[in-house]
């Protein structure tokens, strides 16, 4: 071949292969920008929101003994708060059921407690008076019991506790003590049932079920200012970030440790006080866990410790191919400081969704079914 | 018996360097014909901007030409393996500072398509006078060296066709002596040899064939012998005691004398410096230089040394381009 | 032995005497030596619990070491993918107009071989260097965090290679214009011209929104069309070198559509140096 065919050939080529290079790397890049990089909002502040909520339930001013000396005006607080247990070891959780509701896993979790297309929900509406996701607001879990707050003003106690003896228990206060309970039929008729809790309610904002009165008024005592506990409540007014927040007693947690972790249940019985955890669910499920002790080096090695076990989880579920419990532990991680940690875990909701599809495909069924004459 | 094909065969030969975006151009070779026959030692000079460079650029496929065709060794000199049968030595070769001798050679070896042969490479350096540098690199080299180490990287695969460009550009007079010698063994070997020296009397020593290039053309072309044969002038030179009335009544002029009588060849000086004895004598023909001699024997004079003149190629040269402008 | 070999042979020992390609791996190793004797890493069943950098407690979080090693390795892709081919465009740049300088392509294109075998074995020595360079800086890294942390991972090394594929497209437009102009200068603006133009390709889709629509806007669409989307290159390497997850689309096609950008911007390359008086 002379130069001159050589060169044809050559150039003849080069645009072919241009040609080649540029359909080639359409296809490979697309002509779409890339989808935005998942971002996990851990919650590890109070921000402007919270601050906004803080500020609206700051609505009970504590009665005080007027002792016959002028004292500065209470200042509105949290009836909730104030109602939450005091001192080391206790526990005291608080879902935001509200906020909850209308965050991506609310709407999760909604699917699958409307999977029967809604039918117990409105029997619990009819029976109780009370519309769990219009009136209520938080549920408040503790080592005493439960307490939920919201509106209850349409809640029919009589109906329910009407059987049940009760007393006042200071103003806008009753407690009810275990009982039988009449629980009315969709037919007209009703059904008796036997509860072992006592139960307190206050200001129809507030209720409280404890195992007995005695626990009730407890509750209720610290609400009014009357408790005898000394010491702030578990949760003061700047922890109630995240959709789910509290305080846990490190024996609860080693409790929830499986059999194969009992050293690491012991250690963190040992070294740990007590647990702060956060949960964000505004977009993937996100938790901070606060670990506070008082010996640094001894938190710090508690904290390798754990980092090291999440580490290997999440080694182990790469390994069985278990890919979403992988990309749950992605997001895992210890940020030591001094004498506490922080324990970051998120697990994407794509994951959630994907476990809780089931809950979705038996609502949708349910309400065919409903639907169908 | 056949005979071989040309070494180099031109015809019509035209190169024209255009500059960029069509602005004219310069035309270097204007239809050039030449034919260097096979195993001789062929010889290519003329003045400065003449085309030399260009011609042998093209020659070795370099240099696209315009026009015109070229055949080397019987075939396009664009064929790669036409190619591997020249060894080329440019005017002004760039070789690696850094690198040893051997390697460079090895390289060019490898190139070439030869197997590699170590003691081969240090017998060809040997061969060029390099045998002393073989470890020292070749930044270190002198001009002369670095020729030598050109020449030897020509001669690798036993080319048949030699094109040398100033091979003897920056090397000392033994260093000349001895590539001559090499040049002279290789066209004894039968190898073509196409030299370009600015050093007429190199040219002259080793070629036997010259083609004078002026303006993109061959002004002539032919045996050197041919070309510079002078006419019939012959140089005598006479025992001392030889009279010179006599001698010059019989037709001889001494050395030095105005050339105005001269009827040699146009362009014969009769010049050089004046020395006793030594005269020059026209002759058509050897009945007449004989009468001549006859004629200063009879006067007394005794004669010691008789030769004939020509012209020698810087003489040709001048002859054919008419310029005082020479250079390879 | 083919012809292209033995140029990129020459090329190779060529670039061995360059002094800064010298200091250049001198440089290199230094760097890999400091990183590999300063830096002290503790894990803890697979998780990073602690880093001391010359003797000083970095405060960093506790997380599987390979989780805390993405921002490193992401950074070295990023680093051996632009750094590289940065340092490529300057140290490589007199390589194509040293050889095609006078007294030396006269000598070549004498000898036995075609003219592309010239510019491809440029090419291949070139790039010979390129691979090399590029093992040995991911290679020394993967090598330091492997034995210091028991995580292993080719990711730094595959990303290498694709930053070698990136530099391959540029060198290909580097040495085509050295057939152009025998100037290394040119040459260096050549390759910087296109790592830009390359740097915008791969976000032509963002870049094209800023421009108001018309000529302009379908020009840049056109022009970026054709060029090697380097940047987006770069972001697979850092995704591989760090191992996650992949941005949609192919990257092997991507990775082929820029190596072939290359190869073609070679033929240009071939075609007018096949017609050149040299």
């Amino acid at each position: 071949m002379d130069s001159r065919r050589r060169r044809k050939v050559w150039l003849g080529g080069a645009l072919l292969l241009f040609a080649v290079a540029a359909v080639m790397m359409f296809w490979g890049q697309g002509d779409s920008g890339p989808p935005p990089a998942p971002e996990v909002n851990f919650p590890s502040r109070m921000r402007g929101p919270d601050f906004e909520r803080a500020e609206k339930r700051r609505t009970w001013v504590m009665p005080t003994l007027d002792a016959g000396v002028a004292q500065a005006p209470a200042k509105p607080r949290d009836p909730l708060l104030a109602a939450l247990p005091r001192g080391p070891g206790r526990t005291a959780v608080v879902i935001e059921a509200n906020a909850l509701r209308h965050s991506p896993l609310g709407e999760l979790l909604m699917a699958c407690l409307m999977r029967d297309g809604g039918k117990n929900l409105e029997q619990f509406k009819a029976l109780s008076g009370v519309d769990p996701f219009q009136d209520l607001d938080r549920m408040v879990i503790t080592d005493e019991g439960l307490i939920l707050s919201g509106d209850f003003s349409k809640a029919r106690y009589q109906e329910l506790l009407g059987e049940r003896v009760s007393s006042d228990h200071g103003p806008g206060a009753r407690v009810y003590e275990a009982g039988d309970t009449a629980l009315p039929l969709s037919d007209g008729g009703t059904r008796r049932g036997r509860m072992d809790n006592a139960v307190g309610t206050w200001n129809n904002q507030m209720l409280v079920v404890g195992r007995n009165p005695d626990e009730v008024k407890t509750v209720l005592d610290r609400m009014d200012g009357r408790g005898t506990e000394q010491g702030p409540p578990l949760l003061d007014e700047n922890s109630t970030y995240g959709e789910m927040y509290g305080v846990l007693a490190v024996s609860q947690i080693a409790k929830l440790l499986g059999p194969g972790q009992q050293e690491l249940a012991q250690r963190l019985v040992d070294v740990a006080q007590n647990v702060e955890l956060h949960l964000d669910t505004s977009g993937d499920v996100a938790m901070v866990a606060n670990v506070s002790g008082m010996d640094a080096d001894k938190m710090t090695d508690l904290g390798k410790s754990l980092g090291g076990m999440l580490s290997m989880a999440r080694m182990k579920a790469q390994s069985e191919g278990n890919t979403d419990l992988a990309q749950l532990l992605d997001f895992a991680k210890v940020r030591p400081d001094g004498t506490s940690f922080k324990l970051e875990l998120a697990v994407p909701l794509e994951a959630i969704q994907q476990q809780l599809a089931w809950c979705r495909e038996e609502r949708k069924t349910a309400e065919s079914q409903q639907a169908a004459p | 018996m056949t005979t071989p094909p040309p070494a180099l065969e031109v015809q019509g030969l035209r190169k024209t360097y255009h500059r960029a975006f069509g602005r004219g151009g310069h035309e270097a070779l204007r239809g050039m014909d030449l034919v260097v026959p096979a195993g001789s030692a062929f010889g290519l000079i003329g003045p400065n901007g003449a085309g030399k460079t260009t011609f042998i650029k093209s020659v070795l496929g370099i240099v696209r030409p315009t026009a015109g065709t070229v055949r080397v060794l019987g075939g396009s000199p664009e064929d790669p393996a036409i190619r591997a049968r020249i060894g080329y030595l440019p005017e002004r070769l760039h070789l690696p500072g850094t690198w040893k001798s051997p390697a460079f050679l090895a390289t060019v070896a490898r190139l070439k398509g030869l197997k590699p042969d170590a003691p081969g490479l240090l017998r060809l350096l040997e061969r060029v006078g390099l045998s002393d540098a073989v470890d020292r690199r070749i930044g270190g080299y002198s001009k002369g060296m670095r020729q030598r180490l050109g020449l030897a990287a020509a001669l690798l695969g036993d080319p048949a066709l030699l094109v040398l460009d100033e091979p003897t550009d920056g090397i000392d007079p033994m260093g000349r002596l001895e590539v001559r010698r090499i040049l002279q063994e290789e066209v004894r070997r039968g190898v073509t040899l196409f030299l370009n020296s600015h050093l007429l009397a190199e040219t002259e020593r080793v070629c036997d064939r010259v083609a004078i290039l002026a303006d993109g053309r061959v002004l002539r072309e032919g045996r050197l012998e041919d070309l510079a044969r002078g006419g019939a002038r012959w140089r005598v030179r006479f025992a001392p005691g030889a009279q010179a009335s006599a001698l010059e009544a019989a037709g001889f002029v001494p050395v030095g004398a105005p050339a105005s009588e001269s009827k040699g060849a146009p362009g014969l000086l009769v010049e050089g410096a004046p020395a006793e004895g030594v005269y020059v004598v026209d002759a058509a023909d050897v009945t007449v230089l004989n009468a001549a001699l006859d004629r200063a024997r009879a006067s007394g004079a005794l004669l010691v040394d008789l030769r004939r003149e020509g012209a020698d190629l810087e003489a040709v040269l001048l002859g054919a381009v008419g310029s005082p402008g020479v250079a390879a | 032995m083919n012809p292209v070999f033995v140029i990129a042979g020459y090329v190779l020992r060529e670039a061995a005497s360059r002094k800064f390609i010298l200091a250049f791996m001198v440089g290199l190793t230094l760097v890999l030596a400091t990183v590999a004797l300063s830096l002290k890493l503790e894990v803890v069943d697979g998780a990073l619990a602690a880093t001391r950098l010359f003797g000083n407690v970095v405060r960093a979080n506790i997380v599987s070491v390979d989780v805390a090693l993405r921002p490193i390795f992401r950074a070295a892709a990023y680093l051996v993918f632009y750094g590289g081919i940065l340092f490529g465009i300057v140290a490589c740049s007199d390589f194509a107009p040293g050889l095609l300088s006078p007294g030396r392509i006269e000598h070549l294109l004498a000898l036995p071989l075609q003219r592309w075998h010239l510019l491809a074995g440029t090419f291949l020595g070139v790039m010979t260097l390129a691979v090399g360079g590029t093992v040995y800086a991911a290679g020394g890294l993967t090598l330091i965090f492997g034995v210091k942390t028991g995580y292993w991972t080719v990711g730094p090394l595959i990303a290498g290679g694709l930053a070698c594929v990136g530099f391959a497209a540029v060198y290909a437009v580097m040495l085509t214009t050295a057939t152009l102009v025998r100037s290394a200068a040119l040459c260096s603006a050549a390759g910087f011209v296109l790592l830009v133009g390359g740097i915008l390709a791969g976000f032509r889709t963002d870049v094209s929104r800023y421009l108001e629509a018309g000529v302009g806007r379908a020009s840049f669409d056109a022009v970026t069309l054709v060029l090697p989307r380097l940047s987006a290159l770069a972001v697979g390497a850092a995704d591989l070198a760090s191992n996650t997850p992949l941005l949609p689309g192919s990257l092997g096609m991507l990775l082929g559509g820029v190596l072939v950008f290359g190869l073609g911007a070679l033929a240009v390359g071939f075609w007018h140096f096949e017609g050149k008086d040299c």
